[in-house]
Protein backbone atom coordinates (compact mmCIF):
# COMPACT_ATOMS: atom_id res chain seq x y z
CA UNK A 1 0.00 0.00 0.00
CA UNK A 2 1.21 3.39 -0.95
CA UNK A 3 0.61 7.29 0.97
CA UNK A 4 0.22 9.39 -1.90
CA UNK A 5 -0.77 12.35 -0.09
CA UNK A 6 -2.11 13.99 3.58
CA UNK A 7 -3.96 16.90 3.98
CA UNK A 8 -3.80 18.47 7.37
CA UNK A 9 -5.76 21.37 9.05
CA UNK A 10 -5.86 22.33 12.54
CA UNK A 11 -4.47 19.47 13.43
CA UNK A 12 -1.68 19.76 16.06
CA UNK A 13 0.80 22.86 15.09
CA UNK A 14 0.00 22.62 11.29
CA UNK A 15 -2.66 25.06 10.55
CA UNK A 16 -3.21 24.08 6.49
CA UNK A 17 -0.54 21.75 5.36
CA UNK A 18 -0.49 19.55 1.93
CA UNK A 19 2.29 16.91 1.35
CA UNK A 20 2.29 14.76 -2.05
CA UNK A 21 4.48 12.01 -0.99
CA UNK A 22 6.75 10.95 -4.44
CA UNK A 23 9.25 8.16 -3.41
CA UNK A 24 9.25 4.56 -0.91
CA UNK A 25 10.85 6.90 1.55
CA UNK A 26 10.47 10.12 3.59
CA UNK A 27 12.99 11.69 5.50
CA UNK A 28 11.34 14.68 7.92
CA UNK A 29 14.01 16.61 9.32
CA UNK A 30 13.76 19.67 11.50
CA UNK A 31 14.91 20.71 14.77
CA UNK A 32 12.86 19.77 18.29
CA UNK A 33 9.39 20.72 18.46
CA UNK A 34 8.74 22.12 15.10
CA UNK A 35 6.07 18.92 14.06
CA UNK A 36 7.67 15.61 12.76
CA UNK A 37 5.83 13.84 15.52
CA UNK A 38 3.24 15.45 15.04
CA UNK A 39 2.70 14.45 10.79
CA UNK A 40 3.43 10.80 12.27
CA UNK A 41 1.26 10.70 14.74
CA UNK A 42 -1.32 11.76 12.06
CA UNK A 43 -0.66 8.99 9.77
CA UNK A 44 -1.17 6.59 12.92
CA UNK A 45 -4.22 7.88 13.52
CA UNK A 46 -5.43 6.93 9.67
CA UNK A 47 -4.32 3.39 10.30
CA UNK A 48 -5.41 2.69 14.16
CA UNK A 49 -7.56 5.57 15.26
CA UNK A 50 -5.36 6.16 17.94
CA UNK A 51 -2.50 8.15 19.28
CA UNK A 52 0.20 6.72 21.79
CA UNK A 53 0.70 10.41 22.62
CA UNK A 54 -2.56 11.82 23.23
CA UNK A 55 -5.39 10.54 25.52
CA UNK A 56 -8.33 13.55 24.20
CA UNK A 57 -9.04 14.42 21.15
CA UNK A 58 -9.15 17.83 22.06
CA UNK A 59 -5.14 17.99 22.69
CA UNK A 60 -4.92 16.99 18.25
CA UNK A 61 -6.94 20.02 17.43
CA UNK A 62 -4.58 23.34 17.24
CA UNK A 63 -5.07 25.72 19.74
CA UNK A 64 -7.78 28.19 18.90
CA UNK A 65 -9.40 26.12 16.77
CA UNK A 66 -12.78 23.91 17.08
CA UNK A 67 -12.28 21.20 15.23
CA UNK A 68 -9.26 19.83 12.89
CA UNK A 69 -9.00 17.48 9.82
CA UNK A 70 -7.02 14.81 8.40
CA UNK A 71 -7.21 13.59 4.65
CA UNK A 72 -4.93 11.48 2.45
CA UNK A 73 -5.32 9.27 -0.62
CA UNK A 74 -3.94 5.69 0.10
CA UNK A 75 -3.31 3.44 -3.07
CA UNK A 76 -4.21 -0.33 -2.57
CA UNK A 77 -3.83 -3.16 -5.10
CA UNK A 78 -7.60 -2.94 -5.47
CA UNK A 79 -7.47 0.30 -5.93
CA UNK A 80 -7.25 4.05 -4.25
CA UNK A 81 -9.21 5.15 -1.22
CA UNK A 82 -9.49 8.53 0.12
CA UNK A 83 -9.86 8.93 4.11
CA UNK A 84 -10.99 11.79 6.09
CA UNK A 85 -11.33 12.03 10.01
CA UNK A 86 -12.19 14.91 11.42
CA UNK A 87 -11.56 15.71 15.52
CA UNK A 88 -13.37 17.94 17.53
CA UNK A 89 -12.08 20.12 20.85
CA UNK A 90 -15.87 19.02 21.72
CA UNK A 91 -17.53 15.89 20.92
CA UNK A 92 -17.04 12.62 18.69
CA UNK A 93 -14.33 12.22 15.95
CA UNK A 94 -16.52 11.52 12.53
CA UNK A 95 -15.28 9.31 9.48
CA UNK A 96 -15.38 9.51 5.51
CA UNK A 97 -13.97 6.85 3.12
CA UNK A 98 -14.60 8.08 -0.38
CA UNK A 99 -16.13 11.13 1.11
CA UNK A 100 -19.08 9.16 2.03
CA UNK A 101 -19.59 9.70 5.86
CA UNK A 102 -19.49 6.18 8.11
CA UNK A 103 -21.77 5.54 11.39
CA UNK A 104 -19.15 3.01 12.97
CA UNK A 105 -15.36 3.27 13.45
CA UNK A 106 -14.88 0.09 12.92
CA UNK A 107 -16.10 0.45 9.12
CA UNK A 108 -12.88 2.95 9.01
CA UNK A 109 -10.06 0.62 9.84
CA UNK A 110 -8.45 -1.75 7.04
CA UNK A 111 -7.76 1.28 4.93
CA UNK A 112 -4.17 1.70 5.86
CA UNK A 113 -1.88 -0.29 7.79
CA UNK A 114 1.09 0.84 9.52
CA UNK A 115 3.54 -0.11 12.13
CA UNK A 116 4.76 2.60 14.63
CA UNK A 117 8.03 2.46 15.95
CA UNK A 118 9.30 5.25 18.62
CA UNK A 119 11.71 6.06 21.02
CA UNK A 120 8.98 5.33 23.47
CA UNK A 121 8.72 2.03 22.38
CA UNK A 122 11.07 0.26 25.10
CA UNK A 123 7.83 0.80 27.42
CA UNK A 124 6.87 -2.69 25.70
CA UNK A 125 10.06 -4.10 27.41
CA UNK A 126 10.52 -2.21 30.41
CA UNK A 127 6.75 -1.00 31.52
CA UNK A 128 3.52 -2.88 32.80
CA UNK A 129 1.43 -5.73 31.32
CA UNK A 130 -0.51 -3.20 30.39
CA UNK A 131 1.31 -1.59 27.71
CA UNK A 132 2.33 -4.79 26.24
CA UNK A 133 -1.62 -6.05 26.00
CA UNK A 134 -1.82 -2.33 24.41
CA UNK A 135 0.34 -3.05 21.48
CA UNK A 136 -0.88 -6.95 20.88
CA UNK A 137 -4.38 -5.24 20.71
CA UNK A 138 -3.30 -2.28 18.61
CA UNK A 139 -1.89 -4.97 15.69
CA UNK A 140 -4.64 -7.21 16.10
CA UNK A 141 -7.55 -4.09 15.38
CA UNK A 142 -5.33 -3.85 12.31
CA UNK A 143 -5.18 -7.48 11.51
CA UNK A 144 -8.77 -7.62 11.79
CA UNK A 145 -10.59 -4.54 12.25
CA UNK A 146 -13.65 -5.74 14.09
CA UNK A 147 -11.67 -6.72 16.94
CA UNK A 148 -11.93 -2.99 18.20
CA UNK A 149 -15.78 -3.31 18.77
CA UNK A 150 -14.73 -7.28 20.65
CA UNK A 151 -12.58 -4.50 22.69
CA UNK A 152 -14.92 -2.27 23.44
CA UNK A 153 -17.63 -4.62 24.02
CA UNK A 154 -15.44 -6.16 27.04
CA UNK A 155 -14.45 -2.57 28.39
CA UNK A 156 -18.08 -1.86 29.15
CA UNK A 157 -18.82 -5.53 30.14
CA UNK A 158 -15.80 -4.73 32.94
CA UNK A 159 -17.41 -1.85 33.65
CA UNK A 160 -20.39 -2.47 34.35
CA UNK A 161 -19.81 -5.59 36.42
CA UNK A 162 -17.68 -3.39 38.28
CA UNK A 163 -20.54 -1.50 39.08
CA UNK A 164 -22.37 -4.03 40.49
CA UNK A 165 -20.07 -5.72 42.42
CA UNK A 166 -19.24 -2.30 43.78
CA UNK A 167 -22.63 -2.09 44.86
CA UNK A 168 -22.50 -5.49 46.02
CA UNK A 169 -20.35 -4.89 48.35
CA UNK A 170 -21.98 -1.36 49.32
CA UNK A 171 -24.57 -2.92 50.25
CA UNK A 172 -22.94 -5.77 52.16
CA UNK A 173 -21.15 -2.73 54.29
CA UNK A 174 -24.34 -1.23 55.30
CA UNK A 175 -26.01 -4.07 55.97
CA UNK A 176 -22.77 -4.72 58.53
CA UNK A 177 -23.57 -1.34 59.72
CA UNK A 178 -27.39 -1.77 60.64
CA UNK A 179 -28.51 0.58 57.88
CA UNK A 180 -31.16 -0.24 55.33
CA UNK A 181 -30.11 -0.91 52.05
CA UNK A 182 -31.16 -0.86 48.47
CA UNK A 183 -31.86 -5.05 47.57
CA UNK A 184 -29.53 -5.95 44.81
CA UNK A 185 -30.32 -9.21 43.11
CA UNK A 186 -27.17 -10.96 43.28
CA UNK A 187 -28.83 -13.22 40.81
CA UNK A 188 -28.18 -9.94 37.80
CA UNK A 189 -24.38 -11.20 38.81
CA UNK A 190 -25.10 -14.08 36.63
CA UNK A 191 -25.62 -12.30 33.80
CA UNK A 192 -22.83 -10.26 33.90
CA UNK A 193 -20.33 -13.52 34.77
CA UNK A 194 -21.67 -14.70 31.10
CA UNK A 195 -20.98 -11.49 29.50
CA UNK A 196 -17.62 -11.35 30.61
CA UNK A 197 -17.02 -14.97 29.95
CA UNK A 198 -18.48 -14.49 25.89
CA UNK A 199 -16.46 -11.34 25.79
CA UNK A 200 -13.56 -12.22 27.07
CA UNK A 201 -13.21 -15.59 25.48
CA UNK A 202 -13.16 -13.52 22.05
CA UNK A 203 -10.58 -11.54 23.21
CA UNK A 204 -8.06 -14.15 24.54
CA UNK A 205 -8.45 -16.58 22.21
CA UNK A 206 -7.40 -13.72 19.26
CA UNK A 207 -4.21 -12.37 21.24
CA UNK A 208 -3.10 -16.21 21.49
CA UNK A 209 -4.21 -16.61 17.96
CA UNK A 210 -2.02 -13.79 17.01
CA UNK A 211 0.27 -14.25 19.08
CA UNK A 212 1.10 -18.17 18.22
CA UNK A 213 1.88 -16.56 14.21
CA UNK A 214 4.20 -13.85 15.22
CA UNK A 215 6.62 -15.45 18.33
CA UNK A 216 8.32 -17.56 15.53
CA UNK A 217 8.66 -14.21 13.21
CA UNK A 218 10.19 -12.10 15.90
CA UNK A 219 12.37 -15.35 16.60
CA UNK A 220 13.71 -15.05 13.96
CA UNK A 221 14.24 -11.28 13.31
CA UNK A 222 15.89 -11.99 17.08
CA UNK A 223 18.52 -14.54 15.92
CA UNK A 224 19.72 -12.46 12.97
CA UNK A 225 19.95 -9.34 15.04
CA UNK A 226 21.89 -10.90 17.74
CA UNK A 227 23.83 -13.00 15.55
CA UNK A 228 22.11 -16.29 17.62
CA UNK A 229 23.76 -15.71 20.50
CA UNK A 230 20.58 -15.49 22.32
CA UNK A 231 17.85 -17.30 22.34
CA UNK A 232 14.18 -14.89 22.38
CA UNK A 233 10.87 -16.97 23.63
CA UNK A 234 7.19 -15.24 23.43
CA UNK A 235 4.60 -16.39 25.75
CA UNK A 236 0.93 -15.84 26.22
CA UNK A 237 0.16 -15.41 29.93
CA UNK A 238 -3.35 -15.31 30.25
CA UNK A 239 -5.09 -14.39 33.21
CA UNK A 240 -7.94 -17.53 32.71
CA UNK A 241 -6.17 -20.17 31.40
CA UNK A 242 -7.38 -22.47 28.73
CA UNK A 243 -6.13 -25.58 26.74
CA UNK A 244 -8.52 -26.06 23.67
CA UNK A 245 -9.51 -23.25 21.43
CA UNK A 246 -12.89 -23.60 21.24
CA UNK A 247 -15.48 -20.82 22.46
CA UNK A 248 -17.44 -22.91 24.45
CA UNK A 249 -14.44 -24.40 26.54
CA UNK A 250 -12.84 -21.13 26.52
CA UNK A 251 -16.13 -19.42 28.40
CA UNK A 252 -16.37 -22.73 30.33
CA UNK A 253 -13.17 -21.59 32.00
CA UNK A 254 -13.64 -18.17 32.59
CA UNK A 255 -16.71 -19.09 34.83
CA UNK A 256 -14.88 -21.33 36.82
CA UNK A 257 -12.08 -19.36 37.61
CA UNK A 258 -14.41 -16.27 38.54
CA UNK A 259 -16.96 -19.16 40.58
CA UNK A 260 -13.08 -19.45 42.49
CA UNK A 261 -12.50 -15.84 42.92
CA UNK A 262 -15.96 -15.46 43.95
CA UNK A 263 -15.49 -13.85 47.40
CA UNK A 264 -12.32 -12.20 46.48
CA UNK A 265 -14.83 -10.11 44.23
CA UNK A 266 -16.71 -9.45 46.81
CA UNK A 267 -14.36 -8.17 48.92
CA UNK A 268 -12.10 -5.71 45.95
CA UNK A 269 -15.83 -4.54 45.08
CA UNK A 270 -14.21 -5.08 41.58
CA UNK A 271 -13.27 -8.16 38.40
CA UNK A 272 -9.96 -9.91 39.07
CA UNK A 273 -11.16 -12.06 36.26
CA UNK A 274 -10.56 -11.48 33.12
CA UNK A 275 -8.23 -10.11 29.81
CA UNK A 276 -7.48 -6.85 31.52
CA UNK A 277 -5.23 -8.83 33.55
CA UNK A 278 -3.68 -10.98 30.74
CA UNK A 279 0.42 -10.60 30.46
CA UNK A 280 3.45 -11.46 27.62
CA UNK A 281 6.02 -12.32 29.00
CA UNK A 282 9.21 -12.04 27.24
CA UNK A 283 11.95 -13.85 27.77
CA UNK A 284 16.30 -13.98 26.76
CA UNK A 285 17.80 -17.14 27.42
CA UNK A 286 15.30 -18.03 30.11
CA UNK A 287 15.69 -15.26 32.13
CA UNK A 288 12.64 -12.71 31.83
CA UNK A 289 13.66 -9.37 29.59
CA UNK A 290 11.80 -6.92 31.86
CA UNK A 291 14.22 -7.02 34.41
CA UNK A 292 17.37 -8.93 33.30
CA UNK A 293 17.93 -7.42 30.13
CA UNK A 294 20.59 -5.03 29.09
CA UNK A 295 19.07 -1.69 27.30
CA UNK A 296 20.76 -2.98 23.90
CA UNK A 297 18.83 -6.38 24.59
CA UNK A 298 15.46 -4.47 25.03
CA UNK A 299 16.44 -2.47 22.00
CA UNK A 300 17.31 -5.93 20.17
CA UNK A 301 14.06 -7.43 21.75
CA UNK A 302 12.09 -4.27 20.40
CA UNK A 303 13.18 -4.32 16.87
CA UNK A 304 12.67 -7.95 16.43
CA UNK A 305 8.84 -7.34 17.71
CA UNK A 306 9.17 -4.44 14.79
CA UNK A 307 10.17 -6.09 12.47
CA UNK A 308 7.67 -9.52 12.60
CA UNK A 309 4.64 -7.14 13.37
CA UNK A 310 5.58 -5.37 9.69
CA UNK A 311 5.96 -9.26 8.35
CA UNK A 312 3.03 -10.68 10.17
CA UNK A 313 0.64 -7.77 8.23
CA UNK A 314 2.17 -7.94 5.01
CA UNK A 315 1.59 -11.98 5.24
CA UNK A 316 -1.96 -11.49 6.80
CA UNK A 317 -3.30 -8.62 4.61
CA UNK A 318 -1.27 -9.13 1.95
CA UNK A 319 0.38 -6.25 1.35
CA UNK A 320 3.15 -4.64 2.95
CA UNK A 321 2.24 -1.89 5.76
CA UNK A 322 3.89 1.81 6.03
CA UNK A 323 6.43 1.73 8.69
CA UNK A 324 7.02 5.23 10.81
CA UNK A 325 9.95 5.48 12.45
CA UNK A 326 10.33 8.22 15.26
CA UNK A 327 13.41 8.84 16.51
CA UNK A 328 15.11 6.07 16.02
CA UNK A 329 17.85 5.80 14.13
CA UNK A 330 20.06 7.76 16.32
CA UNK A 331 19.32 5.09 19.49
CA UNK A 332 20.59 2.13 17.37
CA UNK A 333 23.95 1.41 17.18
CA UNK A 334 25.49 0.62 13.80
CA UNK A 335 24.77 -2.87 13.22
CA UNK A 336 21.10 -2.48 14.25
CA UNK A 337 20.22 0.41 12.20
CA UNK A 338 21.31 -1.12 9.03
CA UNK A 339 19.62 -4.68 9.70
CA UNK A 340 17.08 -2.26 9.98
CA UNK A 341 17.77 -0.11 6.93
CA UNK A 342 18.10 -3.24 4.96
CA UNK A 343 14.93 -5.03 5.73
CA UNK A 344 13.35 -1.90 5.18
CA UNK A 345 15.03 -1.77 1.57
CA UNK A 346 12.45 -1.02 -0.93
CA UNK A 347 9.70 -3.27 0.27
CA UNK A 348 7.75 -0.97 2.95
CA UNK A 349 6.86 2.79 2.81
CA UNK A 350 9.16 4.60 5.23
CA UNK A 351 8.92 7.53 7.03
CA UNK A 352 11.76 8.85 9.18
CA UNK A 353 12.19 11.38 11.63
CA UNK A 354 15.33 13.05 12.49
CA UNK A 355 17.12 16.25 13.88
CA UNK A 356 20.34 15.62 11.43
CA UNK A 357 20.50 14.31 8.19
CA UNK A 358 23.92 13.28 8.83
CA UNK A 359 22.53 9.66 10.44
CA UNK A 360 22.13 8.56 7.31
CA UNK A 361 24.41 7.33 4.67
CA UNK A 362 24.57 8.87 1.06
CA UNK A 363 22.64 6.27 -0.91
CA UNK A 364 19.75 6.01 1.70
CA UNK A 365 19.35 10.88 1.21
CA UNK A 366 19.77 9.69 -2.69
CA UNK A 367 16.42 7.50 -2.89
CA UNK A 368 14.49 9.87 -0.48
CA UNK A 369 12.26 12.66 -0.57
CA UNK A 370 13.57 15.10 2.04
CA UNK A 371 10.71 17.25 3.94
CA UNK A 372 12.04 20.40 6.37
CA UNK A 373 9.54 20.86 9.08
CA UNK A 374 9.93 24.00 10.62
CA UNK A 375 7.24 25.57 13.37
CA UNK A 376 4.17 23.25 11.83
CA UNK A 377 5.27 24.27 8.37
CA UNK A 378 6.80 21.49 5.51
CA UNK A 379 9.07 22.75 2.72
CA UNK A 380 10.20 20.24 0.44
CA UNK A 381 14.25 20.14 -0.44
CA UNK B 1 -34.26 23.63 27.85
CA UNK B 2 -36.68 21.76 24.52
CA UNK B 3 -35.31 19.52 22.51
CA UNK B 4 -34.69 21.05 19.01
CA UNK B 5 -34.87 24.30 20.32
CA UNK B 6 -30.97 26.29 19.74
CA UNK B 7 -30.71 29.86 21.78
CA UNK B 8 -31.71 31.55 18.26
CA UNK B 9 -35.36 29.69 17.99
CA UNK B 10 -35.58 30.63 21.76
CA UNK B 11 -34.91 34.09 21.37
CA UNK B 12 -37.33 34.30 18.70
CA UNK B 13 -40.07 32.42 20.70
CA UNK B 14 -39.53 34.84 23.63
CA UNK B 15 -39.90 38.15 21.21
CA UNK B 16 -43.44 36.75 19.96
CA UNK B 17 -44.86 36.11 23.29
CA UNK B 18 -43.78 38.94 24.23
CA UNK B 19 -46.18 40.69 22.03
CA UNK B 20 -49.24 38.81 22.56
CA UNK B 21 -51.72 39.49 25.41
CA UNK B 22 -51.41 37.79 28.70
CA UNK B 23 -54.36 35.29 28.23
CA UNK B 24 -53.08 34.05 25.05
CA UNK B 25 -49.89 33.40 27.15
CA UNK B 26 -52.57 32.04 30.28
CA UNK B 27 -53.78 29.75 27.27
CA UNK B 28 -50.76 28.72 25.45
CA UNK B 29 -49.01 27.81 29.36
CA UNK B 30 -52.69 26.02 29.97
CA UNK B 31 -52.53 24.15 27.01
CA UNK B 32 -49.12 22.40 27.56
CA UNK B 33 -49.53 21.53 30.88
CA UNK B 34 -53.16 19.86 29.98
CA UNK B 35 -50.81 17.92 27.17
CA UNK B 36 -48.28 16.64 30.18
CA UNK B 37 -51.17 15.96 31.96
CA UNK B 38 -52.55 13.67 29.76
CA UNK B 39 -49.38 11.62 28.98
CA UNK B 40 -48.88 9.09 30.54
CA UNK B 41 -48.10 5.17 30.20
CA UNK B 42 -50.36 2.15 28.78
CA UNK B 43 -51.02 0.67 31.96
CA UNK B 44 -50.73 -2.62 29.89
CA UNK B 45 -47.89 -2.28 27.67
CA UNK B 46 -46.07 1.29 29.09
CA UNK B 47 -46.09 2.70 25.69
CA UNK B 48 -46.65 6.90 26.16
CA UNK B 49 -50.15 7.22 25.81
CA UNK B 50 -53.08 10.23 26.45
CA UNK B 51 -55.71 7.34 28.01
CA UNK B 52 -55.08 4.69 30.71
CA UNK B 53 -54.62 1.97 27.61
CA UNK B 54 -52.99 3.22 24.28
CA UNK B 55 -54.33 2.80 21.21
CA UNK B 56 -52.20 -0.15 20.02
CA UNK B 57 -53.83 -2.66 22.92
CA UNK B 58 -57.12 -0.75 22.57
CA UNK B 59 -56.78 -1.76 18.29
CA UNK B 60 -59.26 -5.11 17.97
CA UNK B 61 -57.34 -5.89 14.99
CA UNK B 62 -54.09 -6.03 16.32
CA UNK B 63 -52.57 -9.84 17.02
CA UNK B 64 -52.86 -10.18 20.62
CA UNK B 65 -50.99 -13.58 20.36
CA UNK B 66 -47.41 -11.75 19.63
CA UNK B 67 -45.71 -9.58 22.06
CA UNK B 68 -42.48 -7.77 20.75
CA UNK B 69 -39.98 -6.41 23.48
CA UNK B 70 -38.31 -2.86 23.44
CA UNK B 71 -36.77 -0.82 25.44
CA UNK B 72 -38.01 2.66 24.46
CA UNK B 73 -41.14 3.68 23.40
CA UNK B 74 -38.82 5.29 20.49
CA UNK B 75 -38.76 2.09 19.36
CA UNK B 76 -42.36 1.50 19.26
CA UNK B 77 -42.68 4.64 17.45
CA UNK B 78 -39.79 2.90 14.57
CA UNK B 79 -41.43 -0.56 14.22
CA UNK B 80 -44.86 1.07 14.13
CA UNK B 81 -43.18 2.59 11.01
CA UNK B 82 -42.55 -0.41 9.25
CA UNK B 83 -46.62 -1.42 8.95
CA UNK B 84 -44.96 -4.99 9.19
CA UNK B 85 -45.93 -6.04 12.83
CA UNK B 86 -49.39 -6.23 14.11
CA UNK B 87 -49.00 -7.87 17.22
CA UNK B 88 -48.78 -6.07 20.92
CA UNK B 89 -45.68 -4.40 22.34
CA UNK B 90 -44.16 -4.58 25.85
CA UNK B 91 -42.27 -1.14 26.64
CA UNK B 92 -39.59 -2.22 29.69
CA UNK B 93 -38.43 1.63 29.85
CA UNK B 94 -35.10 0.98 29.74
CA UNK B 95 -31.79 -1.64 29.84
CA UNK B 96 -30.03 -3.35 32.71
CA UNK B 97 -27.35 -1.20 33.49
CA UNK B 98 -25.55 -1.37 37.09
CA UNK B 99 -23.26 2.03 36.13
CA UNK B 100 -26.90 3.69 35.80
CA UNK B 101 -27.97 2.04 38.71
CA UNK B 102 -30.98 0.23 36.75
CA UNK B 103 -31.21 -3.46 37.43
CA UNK B 104 -34.47 -5.46 36.52
CA UNK B 105 -36.46 -4.55 39.26
CA UNK B 106 -36.26 -0.86 38.14
CA UNK B 107 -37.82 -2.02 34.76
CA UNK B 108 -41.07 -3.16 33.46
CA UNK B 109 -40.26 -6.83 34.02
CA UNK B 110 -42.59 -8.09 36.26
CA UNK B 111 -45.72 -6.99 34.55
CA UNK B 112 -44.26 -8.83 31.82
CA UNK B 113 -43.99 -11.67 33.29
CA UNK B 114 -47.64 -11.49 34.91
CA UNK B 115 -48.74 -10.59 31.44
CA UNK B 116 -47.31 -13.88 29.44
CA UNK B 117 -48.77 -15.84 32.15
CA UNK B 118 -52.00 -14.55 32.70
CA UNK B 119 -52.67 -14.43 28.83
CA UNK B 120 -51.79 -17.07 26.39
CA UNK B 121 -49.04 -15.64 24.20
CA UNK B 122 -47.77 -17.56 21.40
CA UNK B 123 -44.76 -15.76 20.57
CA UNK B 124 -42.59 -13.26 22.22
CA UNK B 125 -40.16 -11.11 19.95
CA UNK B 126 -37.43 -9.32 21.95
CA UNK B 127 -35.88 -6.23 19.81
CA UNK B 128 -33.94 -4.42 22.02
CA UNK B 129 -30.33 -3.05 20.46
CA UNK B 130 -27.30 -5.30 20.40
CA UNK B 131 -25.23 -3.16 22.92
CA UNK B 132 -24.02 -4.38 25.75
CA UNK B 133 -27.01 -3.63 27.76
CA UNK B 134 -29.07 -4.52 25.79
CA UNK B 135 -27.51 -7.96 25.22
CA UNK B 136 -27.84 -8.60 29.22
CA UNK B 137 -31.63 -7.50 28.96
CA UNK B 138 -32.17 -9.92 26.32
CA UNK B 139 -30.27 -13.13 27.99
CA UNK B 140 -32.15 -11.83 31.30
CA UNK B 141 -35.78 -11.92 29.65
CA UNK B 142 -35.34 -15.10 27.65
CA UNK B 143 -34.19 -16.85 30.30
CA UNK B 144 -37.51 -15.64 32.34
CA UNK B 145 -39.80 -16.01 29.88
CA UNK B 146 -38.74 -19.45 27.89
CA UNK B 147 -40.22 -21.64 30.18
CA UNK B 148 -44.01 -20.06 29.51
CA UNK B 149 -43.77 -19.28 25.80
CA UNK B 150 -41.58 -19.23 22.41
CA UNK B 151 -39.13 -16.68 22.93
CA UNK B 152 -37.30 -15.39 19.65
CA UNK B 153 -35.48 -12.22 18.70
CA UNK B 154 -34.41 -10.04 15.91
CA UNK B 155 -31.92 -10.94 13.95
CA UNK B 156 -30.90 -7.10 13.37
CA UNK B 157 -28.99 -6.50 10.24
CA UNK B 158 -28.19 -3.49 12.90
CA UNK B 159 -24.77 -1.03 12.76
CA UNK B 160 -22.72 -2.74 16.10
CA UNK B 161 -23.65 -0.95 19.00
CA UNK B 162 -26.47 1.20 17.45
CA UNK B 163 -29.65 2.10 18.31
CA UNK B 164 -32.99 0.91 16.79
CA UNK B 165 -33.83 3.85 16.20
CA UNK B 166 -31.69 4.74 13.79
CA UNK B 167 -32.20 1.42 11.54
CA UNK B 168 -33.89 2.41 8.22
CA UNK B 169 -37.82 0.96 8.26
CA UNK B 170 -36.32 -1.54 5.11
CA UNK B 171 -33.69 -2.90 8.20
CA UNK B 172 -36.26 -3.41 10.38
CA UNK B 173 -38.96 -5.32 8.31
CA UNK B 174 -36.08 -7.26 7.15
CA UNK B 175 -35.30 -7.76 11.32
CA UNK B 176 -38.53 -9.10 11.79
CA UNK B 177 -39.15 -11.85 9.00
CA UNK B 178 -35.62 -13.00 9.68
CA UNK B 179 -36.06 -13.56 13.59
CA UNK B 180 -34.78 -16.34 15.30
CA UNK B 181 -35.50 -18.10 17.77
CA UNK B 182 -33.28 -17.62 21.37
CA UNK B 183 -30.65 -20.30 22.73
N1 LIG C 1 -2.96 21.14 19.76
C1 LIG C 1 -1.84 21.84 19.48
N2 LIG C 1 -1.93 23.11 19.02
C2 LIG C 1 -0.81 23.82 18.72
N3 LIG C 1 0.43 23.33 18.86
C3 LIG C 1 0.58 22.08 19.31
C4 LIG C 1 -0.54 21.27 19.63
N4 LIG C 1 -0.11 20.07 20.06
C5 LIG C 1 1.24 20.13 20.01
N5 LIG C 1 1.67 21.33 19.57
C6 LIG C 1 3.05 21.79 19.36
O1 LIG C 1 3.73 20.90 18.49
C7 LIG C 1 5.09 20.89 18.82
C8 LIG C 1 5.59 19.48 19.00
O2 LIG C 1 5.64 18.90 17.79
P1 LIG C 1 6.30 17.47 17.61
O3 LIG C 1 6.02 16.60 18.76
O4 LIG C 1 5.89 17.01 16.28
O5 LIG C 1 7.82 17.86 17.66
P2 LIG C 1 9.03 17.16 16.93
O6 LIG C 1 9.33 17.96 15.71
O7 LIG C 1 8.76 15.73 16.77
O8 LIG C 1 10.17 17.43 18.00
P3 LIG C 1 11.24 16.43 18.68
O9 LIG C 1 12.42 16.45 17.79
O10 LIG C 1 11.50 17.07 19.98
O11 LIG C 1 10.60 15.10 18.81
C9 LIG C 1 5.26 21.65 20.12
O12 LIG C 1 5.77 22.91 19.83
C10 LIG C 1 3.85 21.73 20.64
O13 LIG C 1 3.65 22.89 21.40
MG1 LIG D 1 9.25 14.05 17.95
ZN1 LIG E 1 -50.43 -0.29 25.45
Amino acid sequence: MYLQNLYLRAFRNYLEQEVVFHSQKTIIVGNNAQGKSNLLEAIELLATLKSHRALRDRELVLDGEVAGQIEATVKRVYGTADLTIKLRKQGKRTFAVNHESLRRSVDFLGYLNAVQFSGLDLDLVRGGPESRRDWIDGLLIQLEPVYAHILQQYHQVLRQRNALLKAIRKQEQDRQLGLSTTAIDRQQLALWDAQLAASGSRVTRRRARVLTRLAPIAQSWHDRISGKTEMLQIEYAPNVEWTEDEPEKVQLAFLEKMELRRNAEYYQGKTVVGTHRDEIDFTIDGTPARYYGSQGQQRTLVLALKLAELELIEEIIGEPPLLLLDDVLAELDPNRQNQLLETIGDRFQTFITTTHLSSFNHDWIQDSQILTVKAGKIVEH
Amino acid sequence: MLPGVGPKTAQRLALYLIKRSDKEVEDLAQAILNAKKQVGLCRVCFHLSAEPVCSICSNPHRDRNIICIVSDSRDVIALEKTREYRGLYHVLGGTISPMAGIGPEQLHIESLVRRVTKEKVAEIIIAISPSVEGETTTLYIGQLLKPFTKVTRIAFGLPMGGDLEYADEVTLARALEGRRELE
